[in-house]
Order: structure tokens, then C-alpha cells, then sequence
């Protein structure tokens, strides 16, 4: 079992009129190598569930087992690690650093990582080549297109080849063409074996994923495997 | 991470981001180069002023003495004959006149004017003065000789020539035993004076004297009334003591706003006042240049509060993808330094370039160099100022959830 959480909560403003239940004891177990799509009305609680599940926020209540690590209890610097080496993040607004070109962007957390420095660029340019951007290594995300820097933002996640992905809405701000191209890349990496966790509202892309959760109020209302045609 | 990788992440951030990393310099720049230059002014200033009064001499005595009813010259010989009678306190005494009128002065084909003159720091003076004027203006005599007592008990026609005079009525040619005119009388040049080598107009028209017998104030003076000596004397010790027997002896004859009045002030008294007027004048300058510190640092401050949630956001991005919280804080502690550092390296060098500036335009060409000490001073305060407020949103950013540092707009 690769993610286990517990009777999980994220509530805020707790005990307050304005209070709001953002997971409301939510369980659920995802194993290594599967490609799960998390669902939900906007509000229904799906990003705070990535968040949580990512480690960039904590829950206010529950267990959350990452690999076997009880997550909850980890300091700063165990969490950093896990965000660098077990998670790939890939974020609706791509969030690269505008200063920094692809090369630079993608390089980062491979010097969190502490990769030694003769083998980064290589490692990040393979990332890059991996989503067809090597030829733009040395443009900045003003330079690019959408498609494009969210295609550096895989490239990022990925170069420091994680088990899991979580993906918050990756085409929400993509064409439907270029939606397509970046869905592509990620079934390619759960065909080589990476858990994926795709957050969306679409359900026409939640139809492409073999395992659906749904959530609706910060609850789970409904989880289910599916025949897909990629597959 | 290590400590290297941090330095280049600053560098890359510091080179991307030219603009805001320039705006922060900027504030360090003007707040260091403009204490540096206000201060190095100040300093200029006050080391000219005593030098100035250095060269006037120690152990001077400034009388003033004054008698309504008083027949010619009658105060004069008084105060003279009385200090002549206490050699061992006093090296000299003079009466202190300068003739106001308006004096022709000739030599061969040369005139000059002393009440016409376009340049004033060539302005020739006519000055009345006894045969120890030399000592206690401290003159050093460049040849020939001064006035005697009997020039003066004679009224002889001879003078003494200042090294400005001298350059100007005679250039190069030894004046002594040459005869110059003053309103058409002739006087015999005796002697001259050596340069004071001071700048400036004060430096100068103790240059440009021609001096004459005191005794001569009855014929070219109109009889003015001699109120100004100048009582050289000793040592440091008989100088006090000179000054209490003087203010006793002149009290003794005149009462002040009966039958005129006196004073007597010593050297060392101008001395002091002068240094309490320098550090009136430090304190003003200082206190203006502390202000433009302030505004530096102000400046610096904004700048930097400015880009928090721009920056709050790369640090939520920078966690997300596995920084640490220590690697954060470096990379932007190494980032504030550097440019604080940079921009205070410029901002002294702007400082000494101004000094110089300064010194060649406000005082005569002075070559002035700002103090270590200020020039570090400014020097730290403006970079522990950036390095703090660069720091700021870095502490305050990467103690925040990634996701709250993430949400940032």
C-alpha cells in the first residue's frame, strides 16, 4: 500500500460560525502503480485532498501512510524530502519560475535533491526530451506557451523520477488539443509503472482514468475501477 | 544543498531580477556615498579652519583696548613699554591696523589700488604695525630685515612686504633696498616676508601686506584710533599668566564704559570656541547625513517588503518541489548580502569620488579622503538594514504551509 489515510480532516476555521469542512473523515488506501482520478465539484474538497496527500498542508485530524511513513508526525525537513523524492507536482498554473528558463526550472529540484553537479543538466534535459521540450531548454515560461511550460512543469516533476505524481488540474487552463498531449504524457508514465493521483471536475477526464474518486462536501461519495481505451 | 550551490542560486535570482535587485543598491548607494561625502566635507572644513588658525601662531594675545579721550597712540605706548617689561612672559607686542582707505600703491610702472580690485584674494593691504609685528603674526622673515624700534620711534619711511605684496609689486627682483610709493610718498623697503602657503582669502591677505610704522597712522591713517594688539606670548603657561597681568594693567587705567573699555583673549580661547563651532557644525551635517541614511534605508525597506508575496510565492514553488526551510533562508540571506554588500561597495566608492569632488570645488582644491570610521559605519548600518529586510520574507514565507505560500497573488 502505497497511500493510506484514516478518518482524515481538514477543517477550517474549526468551532467558528464561518467553519468549513474541507475533508470530513475521508479514508482511503491507493497502491503503488495506480492511476487514480479524484473528482469533484469545485469546493468539494479535491485540492485540499491533493494538498494534504502532497504534504503542502497538513490535516487538521487523521493518519495519513505514505510508503509505510506515518506523514503527520514528520518535521519540516522530512517533509521537504518527501516533496522532493516521493512526489511530482504538476499544477494547473504550471508554477515556474518566471526568472529562470526551462533548463534552470527543471534543474531545481534536482539541487534540493543534492544530485551532483555534472549529472543535473543531463538529468533534466532527459526530463525535458521526455515531454518533447528539449529544444526549448534555454527559453523562459514568458517565452512559451501554456502547453508548453506546463510540459516544463512535468519535465520538473519527473526529473527527479518520483513514485507518484499528483497532477491539480494539469488542462484546466490548457485547449482541448493540447489537454489531449498532456493527458498522453501521463498515462505513458503509469505505463512505466508511476502512481498517478489526477485531481479534476471534468469528468471527461476523470472518464480516461481507471480508478474514479468522487467527492462531494469534503466527503467521499462514491470510488470505482473502469474499463479505459488506452489501456 | 550546500553552501556553494546557495551562492549561485543567489547570483542566478540576483542577475534575473535586475531591476529590484538595482532599486535595493540604490537606496544603499545614496545612503552610504552621501554620509561619506557630508562627513569627509565637515572633517575638510574643520582641519582647514585649524590649520588656518595654527599658522596664526599659539600663545597669541588679542588685546583690544580703547580710550575715548585718549591722546594719539598714548594706549599704544603703554601697553608697549608694559610688555617690555615682563621679557620673560612675552616675546612680543603690536598693534593690529590695517589702513581702510583707499592706498596707490607704485612700483617702476606697476599701480595697484587697495580699494579696487576685481579679485579680492589679490587685494593689497596697507597695515600698521610695530617692529615685533612679524612675531606675533608669526611672519617668517624671507630677507632682509624687520622694522626696528627706532623705524618706529623716527616714523621712518620703510616697510615690509608681505610675500603676496612682493610677488606683486616685484615678481622675481629683491625688493629690499627698493623704494616704492604710497600715495605718491616714497618708503624703503627693508625686508620681506616668506608665504603663509594657506589657500583662500583668509590665507592670502596675510600675504599681501605691506607693512609700515605704527607711528604713520597720524599722517595716513587720519589719526584713527588704534584699538587692535596683538601680545605674543612665551609658552602656553606664560600666555595665561600674560593674559591675567594685561586684563589687571589695562584695568588699572580704563573702565569699561566710563573712559572706554578693553579686552583681552587669548589664543586658546579662540581655540576653544572654534572647536565648540566645529562640532556644532559635525553634529548638523552628521544629523542630515544620519537623515539620508534613514531614507536610504527606508527606501531599502520598501523595496524589499515590495516584493514579499512576488517572493512568498517563489518560496511556496521552492518548497513544493523540496526545499528545505534552512536552504531557503540562505539562499535569500546571501542574496540580500550580496547586494547590499555590492550596493555599499559602490556607494563608498561614490563617497570618495564625491569627497574629492568636494575638496577641489568647496575647499580650495583640499584633497579630502572620507574616515575609516564613518565610511564603515554607513557601511553596516545600510547592509544590516537590506540583509535584514531581505531576509524578512524569506523567514516569514518558509514557515508558512507550501500551499498558503503557494496561494500567494
Amino acid at each position: 500500500m502505497l497511500i493510506d489515510i484514516k478518518d482524515l480532516y481538514k477543517i477550517y476555521n474549526e468551532g467558528q460560525e464561518s467553519e468549513v469542512r474541507a475533508l470530513d473523515g475521508v479514508s482511503l488506501q491507493i497502491n503503488r502503480g495506480e492511476f487514480v482520478a479524484i473528482v469533484g465539484a469545485s469546493g468539494s474538497g479535491k485540492s485540499t485532498m491533493m494538498n494534504v496527500l502532497g504534504c503542502l498542508d497538513v490535516p487538521t485530524r487523521g493518519e495519513y501512510i505514505l510508503n509505510g511513513t506515518q506523514v503527520t508526525s514528520l518535521k519540516d525537513r522530512e517533509l521537504a524530502r518527501i516533496r522532493n523524492r516521493e512526489i511530482g507536482f504538476i499544477f494547473q498554473g504550471y508554477n515556474l519560475l518566471q526568472d529562470l528558463d526551462a533548463l534552470d526550472n527543471v534543474i531545481l529540484p534536482l539541487i534540493y535533491r543534492g544530485t551532483s553537479i555534472f549529472e543535473r543538466e543531463e538529468l533534466a534535459m532527459d526530463a525535458l526530451a521526455r515531454v518533447g521540450m528539449d529544444g526549448r531548454a534555454h527559453h523562459r515560461p514568458s517565452q512559451m506557451s501554456g502547453g508548453q511550460q506546463q510540459r516544463v512543469a512535468i519535465a520538473r516533476a519527473i526529473a527527479t523520477h518520483p513514485p507518484i505524481i499528483m497532477a491539480d488540474e494539469p488542462t484546466g487552463a490548457l485547449d482541448s488539443k493540447t489537454g489531449r498531449h498532456v493527458l498522453g504524457i501521463l498515462q505513458q508514465l503509469y505505463r512505466e509503472g508511476t502512481t498517478i493521483l489526477l485531481i479534476t471536475h471534468d469528468d471527461g477526464i476523470a472518464a480516461t482514468a481507471p480508478r474514479v474518486v468522487r467527492l462531494s462536501d469534503g466527503k467521499i461519495i462514491s470510488d470505482k475501477h473502469q474499463e479505459v481505451d488506452w489501456l | 544543498m550546500n553552501l556553494m550551490q546557495a551562492f549561485k542560486m543567489a547570483f542566478k535570482s540576483i542577475a534575473s531580477k535586475k531591476m529590484r535587485s538595482f532599486l535595493t543598491m540604490l537606496g544603499i548607494i545614496i545612503g552610504v556615498a552621501s554620509v561619506v561625502i557630508m562627513v569627509s566635507v565637515v572633517q575638510g572644513q574643520n582641519k582647514k579652519n585649524m590649520e588656518y588658525w595654527e599658522a596664526m601662531g599659539d600663545n597669541k594675545i588679542e588685546v583690544q583696548a580703547y580710550m575715548w579721550y585718549e591722546t594719539s597712540g598714548s594706549v599704544a605706548d603703554l601697553l608697549y613699554e608694559y610688555c617690555m617689561s615682563m621679557p620673560d612672559l612675552v616675546l612680543g607686542v603690536t598693534p593690529q591696523m590695517q589702513v581702510w582707505d583707499s592706498m596707490k600703491i607704485r612700483y617702476d610702472a606697476k599701480m595697484f589700488d587697495t580699494q579696487n580690485y576685481d579679485d579680492y584674494e589679490k587685494r593689497l593691504q596697507v597695515v600698521l604695525g610695530s617692529d615685533q609685528y612679524g612675531v606675533c603674526n608669526n611672519y617668517t622673515l624671507g630677507g632682509g630685515r624687520e622694522l626696528s624700534f627706532l623705524d618706529i620711534e623716527k616714523t621712518n619711511r620703510v616697510c615690509v612686504l608681505g610675500a603676496g605684496a612682493k610677488k606683486q609689486l616685484f615678481d622675481f627682483v629683491d625688493p629690499v633696498g627698493e623704494t616704492i610709493f604710497i600715495n605718491d610718498a616714497p618708503f624703503l623697503v627693508v625686508g620681506w616676508y616668506e608665504s603663509f602657503g594657506l589657500d583662500g582669502y583668509s590665507g592670502s591677505s596675510m600675504d599681501n601686506v605691506i607693512l609700515l610704522p605704527y607711528t604713520f597712522n597720524r599722517s595716513l591713517n587720519n589719526n584713527q584710533q588704534m584699538d587692535q594688539y596683538i601680545v605674543k606670548g612665551k609658552d602656553a603657561k606664560s600666555t595665561q599668566l600674560a593674559v591675567i597681568k594685561l586684563r589687571t594693567f589695562l584695568q588699572g587705567f580704563i573702565i569699561d564704559g566710563e573712559n572706554g573699555w578693553s579686552n583681552v583673549y587669548s589664543s586658546d580661547t579662540w581655540t576653544s570656541e572654534m572647536e565648540q563651532a566645529n562640532l556644532m557644525q559635525s553634529l548638523v551635517l552628521g544629523a542630515i547625513a544620519g537623515i539620508s541614511l534613514l531614507v536610504g534605508g527606508i527606501g531599502i525597506m520598501n523595496i524589499m517588503l515590495v516584493t514579499v508575496t512576488e517572493r512568498t510565492r517563489e518560496i511556496g514553488i521552492r518548497k513544493a518541489i523540496g526545499a528545505e526551510r534552512r536552504s531557503i533562508i540562505v539562499q535569500f540571506l546571501i542574496e540580500a548580502a550580496v547586494i547590499c554588500g555590492i550596493g555599499g561597495l559602490i556607494g563608498i566608492g561614490l563617497g570618495c569620488m564625491g569627497s574629492l569632488i568636494a575638496g577641489k570645488f568647496l575647499l580650495q582644491g583640499m584633497i579630502l579622503w572620507p574616515s575609516s570610521m564613518i565610511t564603515i559605519g554607513a557601511f553596516t548600518f545600510s547592509v544590516v538594514l537590506g540583509v535584514l529586510f531581505g531576509l524578512y520574507p524569506a523567514i516569514k514565507a518558509s514557515s508558512l504551509q507550501p500551499v498558503d505560500a503557494l496561494r500567494a497573488e
